[in-house]
């Protein structure tokens, strides 16, 4: 079911490719179709897999020819296809509740119903959240698949650090030892110079989108970091990555350089709402505010030292915005917002997730204290059953008044 | 009389060192999710996050604890470490510090685990005013495991109902040894324990259950369980038999090693986990059922604990599997919560009763 559906997906997107005219936007095409490539070689059954925290270095991984998946990345896809909603029933049924996170849920429920690809090892990290290490814990239990538990601390000194570079080391023994192959350092260096060619051209990526205006699209940059890391140390992440930076490149080059600034730009923070939904629409096409950034849109690390890459990796993995103390997210969410001259921040408060929306009080506080304001919309990010359209529509339009009022004030 | 108060540092966890807090010159005060502070928490923290959580941060917010000199913080799970940022961000006291404990039981966590427990003990030490000492470090250790000792044989006793007052008592004594100065709860303890007017007979039908699950810290609690004509013979509760942590012979190590290991070693919780072994929670459970001689067990799962909630159906399963019958309760840490669940108690224990 799921394996068709990824086939299909690359077979439109090459041919949309194959079609498209010179100067026609392609990046995100780019995008869809190596997630839909890396969707066929998790379900095709001729690639080894790993499920994985997010935590995870996937670069360490490509080095060793294993593909891996967060598993909230089949929670999401579920929802975008709407197929989420079946899934969620079934988990209800089981006897999972509906305070759990519904991508954990989601992915829980397929893999009851026999739709998860056999997984070669997995590999769950404490962070971001404790339930995503419990269902990587409890999917490996099931079928009894080979499992190594990865302790990621809540801080970035130089204990968490090495403690971190050990474990992935001796994750690299894990995986070698699953795959029959063990770690190549060539493939490594590789793998890292690759992934730091990704970086540097992300930074350049995110740059350009800053420009004010913004030369993105309005769905060219939704889930694009925390998808991308996934390529991290292949070739194709970094057609992606050069993919979007010479498209905005392009744009900003031969647009009017006189175009005025968006009526109202906003930051978006963590995960966007997967399924369906007309939030986006509501802010750009009745109010003219369009999401200029997002808190997962950033590099964040420095490049890897492809002689000795695992404390470069631990390093970033340690300084990933989720897996910082709320006042230190908030900090670079402060940083960002600047950066991207945004007035104000949506914060989806994905129920179920103790991770982000645990710290919503904090960060809010922490922006006001700024001078950004901030909208936090309860919603489930995953499951579309529970989406209260008139609700939110509502506290948009009333929350992009105040910043109309407050600019008004200011003037 | 003058009477001094005494330096307390709060922690939360059971994971907390709590001999490490002991040896500073601290008094260790757990703040439990008890009494009935006004919901301020909502605030800073979203509904969604743990009720322990949000009601420790309640009685402070309301000044329902103690003076505190200081809090240590373990990174249990996500909601405690929400608690540890928002008491940092909100000045609540002037001093906080987040110990990390890592999730994975193993040599490799054990050794971090010394690592920051040494940090922990410089914070301690610069809180104090001087530094942790070898000497009191074994000291405080010792007086721990000799608390343990007796309350691991008052839990005996309970569990056999051969101690008055059952398992609301010793649910008092629990929360005592963690709550006031433990030289005096212990000297008291030993007396209780060797006086005869403690000395009780087992009550006959009563139906003997094991309670697991994090945090129930209420004594009314636990006499909801015996009205309900259960005698809860074993527990498996953060705030119960897991409540304290057993260093044993040091030997030559160093201290915070023994103490990291032994840490390391505790009964599994809901957030710590054993590589390649998603089962291990629900034998160690089952295997308390067994050995208790309980005939049934009930879960009590604090409201969005992740850690539960997602291994809730496979616990369901282990227990069916094992064929012992199993009631899930869900609550917010309040009486009030578990009261409503009375009808679904007594139900459950007379089922019991009457199972062959």
């Amino acid at each position: 079911m799921i394996l068709p559906y990824f086939q299909d997906v690359v077979r439109g997107v090459e041919e949309k490719l194959s079609e498209a005219s010179a100067g026609q936007p392609v990046a995100r095409k780019h995008l869809t179709l190596e997630l839909a490539r890396l969707g066929v070689r998790l379900f095709d059954g001729e690639h080894k897999v790993a499920w994985c925290g997010i935590a995870t270095p996937y670069d360490l991984l490509a080095a060793m020819d294993v593909t891996p998946a967060f598993v909230e990345f089949v929670g999401a896809s579920l929802s975008s296809t709407g197929m989420a909603g079946p899934m969620l029933d079934a988990a209800e049924q089981s006897g999972f509740s509906t305070d759990s996170c519904a991508y954990h849920r989601a992915v829980l429920a397929a893999d009851e119903a026999g739709m998860m690809p056999h997984a070669d090892l997995l590999v769950g990290t404490s962070l971001p959240c404790s339930g995503g290490l419990a269902v990587i814990e409890q999917i490996a239990h099931r079928h009894d698949w080979p499992l190594m538990l990865v302790h990621v601390p809540p801080e970035e000194g130089e204990a968490a650090q090495e403690y971190l570079a050990d474990q992935f080391r001796a994750m690299a023994e894990f995986v070698g030892g699953r795959i029959g192959e063990s770690l190549d350092p060539e493939r490594l260096r590789r793998a890292v110079e690759l992934s730091n060619q990704a970086r540097d051209l992300l930074v350049e990526v995110y740059a350009l989108a800053g420009a004010v205006p913004t030369p993105a699209r309005r769905r060219d940059m939704v889930n694009m970091g925390i998808t991308l890391a996934l390529l991290f140390g292949r070739e194709d992440g970094v057609a992606v990555a050069r993919a979007y930076r010479d498209e905005f490149a392009a744009k900003l080059a031969e647009r009017d350089p006189h175009l005025p600034r968006e009526p109202i730009r906003l930051m978006w923070l963590q995960n966007r709402i997967q399924f369906r939904n007309p939030v986006e629409e509501i802010l750009a096409e009745e109010h003219g505010a369009l999401v200029v950034a997002d808190e997962l849109n950033d590099v964040w690390w420095e490049p890897l030292d492809p002689a000795d890459p695992l404390p470069g990796m631990a390093r970033r993995c340690l300084s990933t915005p989720l897996m910082l103390s709320a006042r230190r997210r908030a900090e670079r969410v402060v940083e960002l917002a600047r950066r991207y001259d945004v007035d104000a921040v949506i914060n989806p408060c994905h129920w179920g997730c103790r991770q982000g929306t645990g710290t919503r009080g904090l960060v809010q506080g922490a922006l006001q204290d700024h001078g950004i304001p901030v909208i936090n919309l309860e919603v489930d990010c995953v499951d579309a059953r529970q989406f209260a359209e008139g609700q939110i529509r509502t506290r948009l339009e009333a929350f992009v008044e105040m910043l109309l009022q407050r600019r008004t004030a200011g003037a | 009389m003058n009477v001094r108060s005494p330096r307390r540092v709060g922690f939360t966890c059971s994971y907390t060192p709590l001999a490490l807090i002991h040896a500073a010159g601290f008094e260790p005060y757990r703040m439990l999710p008890l009494r009935n502070a006004p919901d301020q928490a909502g605030a800073v923290l979203h509904d969604n996050l743990c009720p322990e959580v949000k009601r420790v941060l309640d009685r402070r917010l309301a000044g329902d604890l103690p003076p505190l000199t200081g809090v240590v913080f373990a990174n249990s799970c996500d909601a405690m470490r929400r608690l540890a940022n928002a008491w940092s961000d909100l000045d609540l006291d002037g001093l906080s510090t987040l110990l990390d404990v890592p999730t994975v039981q193993d040599e490799r966590a054990a050794r971090y685990l010394a690592g920051c427990l040494d940090r922990l003990r410089d914070t301690l030490g610069d809180w104090a005013g001087e530094p942790v000492s070898d000497d009191a470090l074994r000291a405080s250790l010792d007086l721990y495991d000799r608390l343990f000792d007796g309350l691991a044989e008052l839990g005996r006793r309970v569990g056999e109902g051969t101690f008055a007052g059952g398992r609301p008592t010793y649910q008092q004594w629990l929360n005592r040894a963690v709550c006031e100065a433990p030289e005096a709860v212990l000297t008291e303890l030993t007396d209780a324990l060797d006086s005869e007017e403690n000395r009780a007979l087992p009550g006959g039908d009563d139906v003997p259950l094991l309670v697991f699950g994090n945090v129930l810290p209420d004594p009314d609690a636990a006499a909801l369980f015996e009205g309900c004509g259960a005698r809860v013979v074993d527990d498996d509760l953060c705030s119960g038999s897991r409540q304290l942590t057993r260093v044993g012979e040091i030997g030559d190590r160093p201290a915070l090693e023994a103490l990291a290991a032994a840490l390391m070693h505790r009964p599994l919780c809901a957030r710590t986990m054993r590589h390649a072994d998603g089962g291990a929670l629900a034998a160690q459970v089952l295997g308390r059922v067994v050995e208790s001689g309980a005939r049934g067990a009930v879960a009590h799962v604090v409201k969005f604990c992740d850690p539960y909630l997602v291994r809730m159906p496979a616990l369901r399963d282990a227990f069916r599997d094992a064929g012992v019958p199993l009631l899930v309760l869900e609550g917010d840490c309040t009486l009030r919560s578990l009261g409503q669940q009375r009808t679904r108690i007594e139900a459950f224990v007379e089922m019991l009763r009457e199972s062959p």
